[in-house]
Order: structure tokens, then sequence, then C-alpha cells
């Protein structure tokens, strides 16, 4: 039954992803390309790269993708309702307790001990994206030159990505 | 005002592009400062109560100000008004990205995109390393999560389960030490 296993693997992924954006990378990797094998590490990569000039959350994005091209419309709707379930029961609970937990001392630990594995994720998934991206001179070029303006001048991501989109068009 | 709330909401999901932390100074602007529906604390709240929960964060934090501001139906009004541009965008991608994926064209085009998706990547982990407090005596945590996950493909799964287990006896038995101390 593929639908209910996309809805509970898109369940997990959201429920085991903290910190939001790139810290899901690695989970959605681990569930999407190493356990089901639904993509390809490369066709993962490139919805990351899509998923940078396209609006809205990464895990949405993703969920959208993998449910298309698995089983069509249906399968789309299933994998974006499993990203977005865990989120809306665990706010709803936390919205109507947040003010008694926020104040308790184990409450406070588990997220700044989380918010350190996140960074470590986060680099995971520069890690994983890195496979298969920086293989020639070319994309280690491309990869230091988009590092320094995005380091010193904060630019638009989008502007960005088309600018590399065409640089890898025309040189690469 | 459930249609405002999802033109608003429709609006934010539809102009963060990378990521929800580009989302946070739109929110902000649209309903607190032009709207004037949540005072700033409030919103404060939203983003740290988003930010503690699993899940992508612009989910998190429409499900959590869509309630406060309109119970269940503001909830799923905001919720429908994040999520709907990037469904609609990636419906429209999904279709018809399969046919192109392996032209000479497309893969060119991708040889310059992903390593600078590397980069952007690496940019906001420096900031956010700074905010999660990464010092000389805590950066072992992120280097082993990152060669444990990246390189070797453990899933983060355990990893998660670990810091909470771990994070939740240290903080037990902190507070019995200072309840001890009180004594």
């Amino acid at each position: 039954m593929i639908y209910l296993n996309m809805l509970l693997t898109f369940m997990k992924i959201s429920l085991f992803s903290f910190g939001g954006g790139y810290a899901i990378l690695a989970m959605i990797q681990q569930e999407v390309v190493v356990k089901h094998s639904w993509l390809t590490l490369s066709e993962f990569q490139d919805i990351v790269a899509i998923s940078q000039m396209t609006p809205g959350p990464i895990a949405i994005n993703a969920a959208t993708y993998i449910g298309y091209k698995e089983a069509g419309f249906l399968g789309s709707l299933i994998c974006t309702i499993g990203v977005i379930l865990p989120s809306v029961l665990i706010m709803l609970a936390i919205s109507l307790s947040y003010n008694i937990l926020r104040d308790r001392l184990w409450f406070k630990a588990i997220f700044r001990e989380l918010r350190l594995l996140a960074v470590g994720l986060v680099a995971a998934a520069a890690i994983l994206i890195a496979q298969g991206a920086l293989t020639d001179i070319f994309s280690i070029v491309v990869f230091v030159v988009v590092l320094l303006i995005a380091w010193f001048y904060k630019p638009n991501p989008v502007l960005v990505m088309l600018g590399a989109g065409l640089l890898g068009f025309f040189l690469g | 005002m459930l249609l405002r709330m999802f033109l608003i909401f429709f609006k934010i999901g539809a102009f963060t592009i990378g990521g929800a932390y580009a989302m946070i100074p739109l929110i902000r602007r649209d309903l607190v400062q032009k709207q004037k529906w949540l005072s700033d604390d409030d919103f404060l709240d939203a983003l740290a109560a988003a930010q503690s929960a699993p899940g992508p964060i612009a989910a998190n934090i429409s499900v959590y100000l869509g309630y406060r501001l309109h119970r269940l139906s503001g909830m799923l009004i905001a919720l429908l008004g994040t999520i709907l541009p990037s469904f609609l965008v990636m419906l429209v991608i999904a279709a018809f990205f399969g046919k192109v994926e392996n032209l000479d064209f497309t893969r060119r085009i991708f040889h310059g995109l992903k390593p600078a998706v590397v980069a952007l990547i690496i940019v906001p982990m420096v900031q956010m390393s700074k905010a999660a407090g990464v010092n000389l005596y805590t950066i072992w945590i992120p280097l082993l999560t990152a060669v444990l996950v990246g390189f070797l493909g453990l899933s983060p799964v355990y990893l998660i389960l670990a810091m909470i287990a771990y994070a939740v006896i240290k903080s037990l038995k902190s507070e019995r030490a200072i309840r001890r101390a009180e004594k």
C-alpha cells in the first residue's frame, strides 16, 4: 500500500526534523533515497537545488515532488499531508501548553542540545549535496565563488542560483 | 478576517524562498505591524514554539498563529495559505521535470546549481552555529553528527532520540542537585 507507506514516511520525516530548513535534508535523504529508493541521490540533489528557487519550506517541496513522481496528484497530496500532520498536532498541543512548558528545565535542555545537533545535521546536508556536486574544477570554482559572495554580500538566493545556472549552462 | 488571513499567509508562503528564516520578517511586518493582530511578544513566543517543535518551521508558525487568531478555522486557513504556493509550484515542476532532467541542457545547468547549493547551505550554518551556542566545549556535537550522518549514513532518528534522552537526564540530575543544595 504505497499511499499509507508514503504518509507514514513523511510523518516520520517531519517528526524527526528539528531546526527547520536544511536540518531536514539529511532526514529526507535517509528515508527517501536510502530506505525507500523513491529517488536517486542525484535526483534528491536536483530537488534541493530546485527548492532553492521555488517558494515554501523544502520539506513541503520535496514531499510534493516525490509524491507526484511515485503516485501522481494523490501521492503528492498524501506526502504533503504527511509532512504537516505532525506539525499541526504538536503545535496545537504546544500552543495550549507552551506557557507551562517553556519554564521547565528539561524542556529548555532538550532544545538547547537539539539546536547543537541541528547544526551538525545542516553540515551533514552540505556533505550529502557536495557528493556528486563538487566533482571537477568547474564546480569547485563555482562553489568557492558563491561561498565568498554569499558570505560577504548576503544576496538574494534566487539571483545567486540564476547566476550559477547560467554559468553551468554556458561553461559547465 | 479569514479571507484576509488567507491572503496574507498565501503571500508569505509565495515570497519566502530559500527557507523559513526568510519568512520571519514578513510575518512580523504583516501580522504585528500592519494588521496589529498580534503583539511583538506574542510573535516571539510563536517563533520560539515553532522552532522548538519538529516539522517545517513555516508550517509550525502558521498553525500556531492561525489558531491564536481564529481557532481551528484560522489554523486551517493559515496553513493552507502557507503551503499552497509551494505545493502548486512543485506540482507543475514535478509534472514536467521528469521529461527534461536527463537532457544535456538540464545537466549543464545543474552542474552549476549544485555547487552553489552547497555554498548556500554553509553560510547560514555558520550563523546558526553562533545562535546555537557552538563553542570549544560543544563543537564535538555538531562535528560528530556531521560525520555520522553525512559520511557514515546514520539515520538522524537515533541521534535525536539519544540527544533528547541525554538532555532530560542531565537536566533532571541538575534539578535534583539544586534541590539538594537548597535543603
